[in-house]
């Protein structure tokens, strides 16, 4: 149903990977500067011990012993130190780094352009706020430094034991092509692999969640067991995914570690032929074999990185395509003069070629109120978002004294206008941040008046903190009726001077709708309203009202005019008050 | 874990026919729930075939490893030194020959023990997942969704790592004794060293630990909210549009921001202090090891190829301690997870069925309810008018036998000593708010199967909701989302009545069924379910005066009594209260 939002690509997202880079350049050179030399300092024990065999090998002293030991101490003191601080940087780095990538991300999505957000849905959205970023902290935190540390120890390890004898040394490269080969045909794999399996855990973890909220339809429909069969189907996928995955490092795990064994082998065979020919001391072959013992973690660390940075990377992806979406309003310096809104010839289409508003004119006088009507799908919705801005109309204009809608800053467009629809939605907080979106300096009298305005006085009262009391996701519960008149409350306080009011109070119980309704009168005296409605008493209250039917506006006029006319809203008016 | 799927993921061809790999059990079976443990044993009963070979390849794979010192050892001693190219080559291929032992069997050890996890992970969250589908409306009244969601998408793979470990754990039981004996038989001192100082050694390293897991903890509280926030955001951005707000959103997200990034920056103190310890304690093993070694060898006790292996066997046994560190950790967190899952497991569905069901009444028995005196005729549809909005929810919970037997009857028997099965296959109740299940539009409509095409169509039209399905681009072939949540309110609506209509039950039950669509569509659903229904029982619990009107009998239910009966317009003229109820109090 939705359009997904845009994922970066190639160049595109190396670009925006250096450009990340280069912002924290001081950062990661300092960070890895200091990895460089705690992992220098731990290269001291190969040659150490080649020293030591060897000084055994020639008769030594304890003293001597005793001397080397204490310096292979003393480069152990120095890696632990080094360690402690390059660890601490880079951990401190990422974090930083990280915050600040999804700290950018957040900042766009709050900027989106308003009908990109309508139409990609909240599912994609809120999988990039949470999956995403939650998938690019382990990369960030520890695959992308890890695999820094592990290169720059894999690098001086092997400059380290070319150091001690380059000819002796050769053999470390020996399991290079076994690696390279096994590693390539893995990583081209296992992205792929590790994002079903991922998909497929995120599938289960859903089908659970709705199991759980939809219990009581499950038992209603008699719909257990195929509840239960749905669910083993999801946990059959992740079992295949992970079957996959697993057939994956089946070949992949053998050929590393067959490649880590193989030049150790190689060292002592080589080595042991050099120093028979005497080209190498023994000392030199010992140290090296036991750098090549060593390189293997480094070297594995490296590699089983890998692939979560691939993954990470698919994350980044999504969370940087943000940038892609264009703006769908440029604001201009214009200033409205005058409250009054209208709308000339206007068109709009969510999907090219279907247009669901064929050419709408309709004017509103300030200070009045209309109601709109018509059947689910004629585009009433539609057009009470395009008479709030969130849509640029395709084609035609909606202005506010004489200023294109979408010629405003949001800033602006929402001191003009504003929308309430039926979506409801209580914020994570506390019930005063969740008013005070709307106008942030509110005093806690306000509130409290905007609250008793739309009748809200008396729950909140019994609340059991009051204002602060934290409500939304894990807070406390609020009723779809609660949730209407807080989204009603925060209008009231947004005060601008057009309302659109979408369904607003369809989830009141009809008598609390028309109480509502009416306490609202008083705060909205004076302000246009737009109601979109399915309850007549609205469009029977309002100054006027507007008919639409298949994208167009099919009548226009009081309610008297129209029930005599006598013609759609005649019929819907007769059928909905019966014989009275 | 609710982070939605994102839809752009290709997955990779599914294996064809027979060939398809299926789960490890198709019926996990009844757990034993006396306690976290003997669940756990409960599962491990299951596998104990691949438990054991789990721990067969575990001790061939380390065992090979722990093996390579002292063959590098022997290849420097009588090759190298003693200038032996036979010897070198030997020892050099026995090196390569345990190296190929190793992978061989790392893998295997690999295999099994992820075997291992999966056979338990999955059977687990079988029980806990199909006992959950099982409990009805039971289980939301003791956990929340997250809860429940997280027994199995994190317990019941926490307790998996159990079972997981016992491989790798018996190889380094099983290799740190092969290295204390190889060590005691070349020195005693060096062996006692060994055996005695490696576990004070990781015991040190471990009070670090307990620290940086509280740290750790922290900090996921603190990520934990900011997902939170950041979902809360996005998923409430469609309403912030309208209204404004963004600023202060963005501080709010911002300043949570920062709070995990302090977090993590706690969290690296510990952290390094654990990733440097790890360098210090195994490297002064190392230095300490090294050092006897090379007194021994310079006073001839032992040659240089031995000190060479014993500096290797100090190196090598830092991986069986953290070994045996990590099974405790993952033994830990298992019988924590096992006790959040007794916690799903020991939820009871609301209704007990009698163990002796009587026999079922005929096609077209009246359904009554003595508490409020209420006569469901069948073959009509009634309407149900409560002047207290929760009587018709209470009416519809009995009606379909949600809650304790309350003495409905369906002709003479009474509902509660009928199969439950009966019950729903016959009565159908749709609540007020029903939820539409993910899948394909055509199985989450006739979720039974067993509707054609055009039965579906015709039931989508009754709920006037063809428009609906207009609008979507592969029509019922279209994935409907997690609890239809791409759908708008109405739209969701009309859907879960076509949902409604094809249970085809005998006796189908409504709650609100329109409440949430417009009057233009709330007259045309009226009329035409009357049509569909003719000949059939059908109740609608309503106050709206657009259904009332296509009602063959309405039903006015005040303080849980029936107070009053007859059409919608006699007792709109006769009954003040029934007046003032559906009019919604209006004086026009």
């Amino acid at each position: 149903m939705s359009e997904l939002l845009p994922i970066a690509e190639g160049a595109e997202l190396r670009e925006q990977a250096r450009l990340l880079g280069s912002r924290h350049r001081r950062g990661l050179i300092g960070m890895l500067a200091l990895h460089a030399v705690a992992a220098a300092a731990g290269l001291a024990g190969p040659p150490l011990l080649g020293q030591l065999v060897e000084s055994v090998q020639r008769g030594t002293t304890q003293a001597h012993v005793n001397a080397v030991v204490a310096v292979l101490a003393a480069f152990l003191l120095a890696q632990t130190i080094l360690t402690f601080f390059a660890r601490r940087a880079s951990f401190v780095l990422a974090e930083k780094i990280f915050a600040e990538l999804r700290e950018d991300f957040m900042r766009r999505v709050l900027g989106l352009p308003l009908s990109t957000v309508e139409r990609a849905g909240t599912g994609d959205l809120v999988s990039r706020t949470t999956a995403d970023v939650d998938s690019l902290a382990r990369t960030i935190r520890f695959a992308v430094p890890e695999t820094l540390i592990a290169a720059v120890t894999t690098i001086l390890t092997v400059v380290a034991a070319f150091w001690v004898n380059p000819v002796a040394a050769l053999p470390c490269l020996a399991g290079v092509p076994v690696l390279v080969i096994g590693t390539r045909w893995y990583l081209r794999r296992a992205p792929k692999a590790y994002l079903w399996e991922r998909a497929a855990y995120a599938t289960l973890a859903g089908r659970v969640g709705e199991t759980v909220e939809g219990g009581r339809t499950i038992d209603a429909l008699g719909l257990r067991e195929r509840r239960v069969r749905r669910i083993d189907a999801d946990l059959e996928e992740a079992y295949r995914a992970e079957r996959r995955t697993l057939h994956l490092r089946t070949l992949w795990f053998p050929t590393a570690d067959f490649s880590y064994v193989l030049p150790v082998a190689a060292a002592l065979g080589w080595g042991g032929w050099l120093v028979s020919n005497g080209q190498a001391t023994i000392g030199e072959v010992t140290a090296i074999a036991l750098y090549v013992v060593q390189l293997a973690d480094p070297v594995d660390r490296l590699i089983s990185w890998l692939d979560e940075i691939q993954v990470g990377a698919t994350s980044f992806a999504r969370l940087v395509g943000i940038a892609r979406v264009p703006p769908d309003r440029s604001p201009t310096s214009d200033e409205p003069d005058g409250d009054d809104l209208s709308a000339r010839g206007v068109h709009y289409a969510y999907y090219a070629d279907r247009d669901v508003l064929h050419g709408i004119d309709l004017d509103l006088e300030p200070g009045e109120r209309v109601a709109v009507v018509g059947p689910s799908g004629a585009g009433k919705s539609t057009l009470g978002r395009l008479l709030a801005g969130i849509h640029p109309p395709r084609l035609g204009r909606v202005e506010v004294g004489g200023v294109r809608l979408v010629d405003l800053p949001l800033d602006t467009l929402r001191q003009e206008v504003a929308l309430v629809t039926q979506e409801q939605h209580v914020f994570v907080g506390t019930l005063a941040e969740n008013l005070r979106l709307a106008r942030p300096g509110a005093t806690d009298d306000q509130l409290d008046e905007a609250l008793s305005a739309v009748d809200a006085g008396e729950w909140v009262d019994v609340l059991p903190e009051g204002l602060e009391t934290v409500v939304g996701a894990g807070g406390h519960p609020l009723t779809p009726a609660q949730a209407q008149q807080l989204a009603l409350a925060r209008l009231v306080l947004a005060d601008p001077h057009t309302l659109v009011l979408d369904e607003a109070t369809s989830l009141l119980d009809p008598r609390a709708a028309r109480r509502l309704e009416r306490s609202l009168g008083s705060v909205l005296e004076g302000r246009t309203v737009v109601a979109i409605a399915h309850r007549l008493h609205t469009a029977h209250d309002a100054d006027r009202v507007a008919v639409v039917e298949e994208g167009l506006l099919q009548e226009v006029g009081t309610h008297d005019e129209l029930v005599a006319h006598g013609g759609s809203y005649a019929a819907l008016w007769d059928s909905w008050h019966g014989d009275r | 874990m609710d982070q939605g799927t994102p839809a752009t993921l290709a997955r990779p061809r599914r294996l064809p026919g027979p060939g398809r790999i299926r789960l490890p059990v198709g019926d996990p079976g009844v757990p034993d729930t006396r306690s976290p443990a003997r669940l756990l044993l409960w599962v491990g009963r299951h596998q104990i075939a691949t438990l054991l070979g789990g721990m067969l390849f575990g001790i061939l794979w380390m065992v090979a490893q722990a093996l390579m010192p002292f063959t590098i050892g022997r290849a420097i001693e009588e090759g190298i030194v003693g200038r032996d190219n036979r010897a070198l080559a030997g020892w050099a291929g026995l090196l390569l020959g345990l190296g190929m032992i190793q992978a061989a069997g790392g893998i295997m050890r690999h295999r099994f023990a992820v075997f291992n996890w999966l056979q338990a992970s999955f059977r687990l969250a079988q029980v806990v997942s199909h006992h959950s589908a099982r409990s009805g409306q039971a289980v939301r009244g003791r956990l929340s969704t997250g809860e429940v969601v997280a027994t199995v998408a994190n317990d019941a793979m926490r307790a998996g790592g159990a079972f997981d470990i016992t491989a790798r754990l018996s190889g380094a039981v099983v290799a740190y004794v092969v290295v204390a004996v190889i060590l005691l038989s070349s020195s005693a001192v060096l062996g006692l060293v060994v055996l005695l100082g490696v576990p004070v050694l990781v015991l040190l390293v471990g009070t670090v630990i307990k620290p940086l897991q509280e740290r750790q903890r922290e900090q996921r509280d603190e990520v934990g909210k900011l997902t939170a926030l950041g979902a809360d955001t996005a998923s409430g951005l469609r309403v912030l549009r309208g209204i404004g707000g963004e600023h202060a959103f963005f501080h709010r997200y911002h300043s949570q921001s920062q709070d995990v990034r302090e977090a993590g920056v706690r969290v690296a103190l510990p952290q390094s202090t654990l990733d440097a310890a790890q360098v210090f304690v195994p490297g002064l093993f190392v230095v300490f090891v090294t050092w006897l070694g090379a007194r021994f060898a310079v006073s001839g006790r032992i040659g240089v190829g031995e000190l060479v292996a014993f500096y290797g066997y100090a190196a090598f046994l830092v991986i069986p301690l953290r070994t045996a560190a990590e099974a405790v950790d993952k033994v830990t967190r298992a019988l924590v997870g096992a006790r959040r899952m007794l916690d799903v497991l020991a939820v009871e569905p609301h209704v007990v069925e009698s163990d002796a069901p009587a026999a079922k009444p005929p096609v077209g028995a009246t359904l009554r309810d003595p508490l409020s005196g209420l006569v469901v005729e069948s073959g009509l549809l009634t309407c149900l008018v409560s002047v207290q909005p929760e009587d018709a929810t209470d009416l519809a919970d009995r009606l379909g036998w949600f809650g304790d037997d309350e003495g409905v009857l369906l002709g003479d028997v009474r509902l509660a000593d009928l199969r439950l099965d009966t019950v729903r296959g016959r009565i159908v109740v749709s609540e007020a708010d029903p939820v539409l299940f993910s899948g394909t539009l055509r199985s989450e409509l006739d979720p039974w199967g067993r509707a054609s095409d055009v039965a579906v169509l015709e039931a989508l039209s009754v709920a006037n909701a063809e428009d609906v399905l207009e609008a979507l681009p592969a029509g019922l072939d279209t994935q409907v989302d997690e609890r239809g949540r791409s759908f708008s309110g109405g739209q969701r609506q009309r859907l879960v009545l076509a949902r409604a209509l094809l249970s085809d039950a005998e006796v189908l039950v409504l709650v609100e069924p329109t409440s949430a669509v417009d009057a233009h569509t709330e007259a045309r659903i009226a009329r035409r379910l009357h049509e569909a229904r003719s000949g059939r029982t059908t109740v609608i619990a309503t106050t709206s005066p657009l259904v009332l009107d296509h009602a063959d009998r309405v039903i006015l239910v005040r303080n849980g009594r029936v107070v009053a009966e007859g059409s919608h317009r006699e007792l709109l003229r006769d009954d003040a209260g029934y007046r003032d109820t559906v009019t919604r109090g209006e004086d026009l």
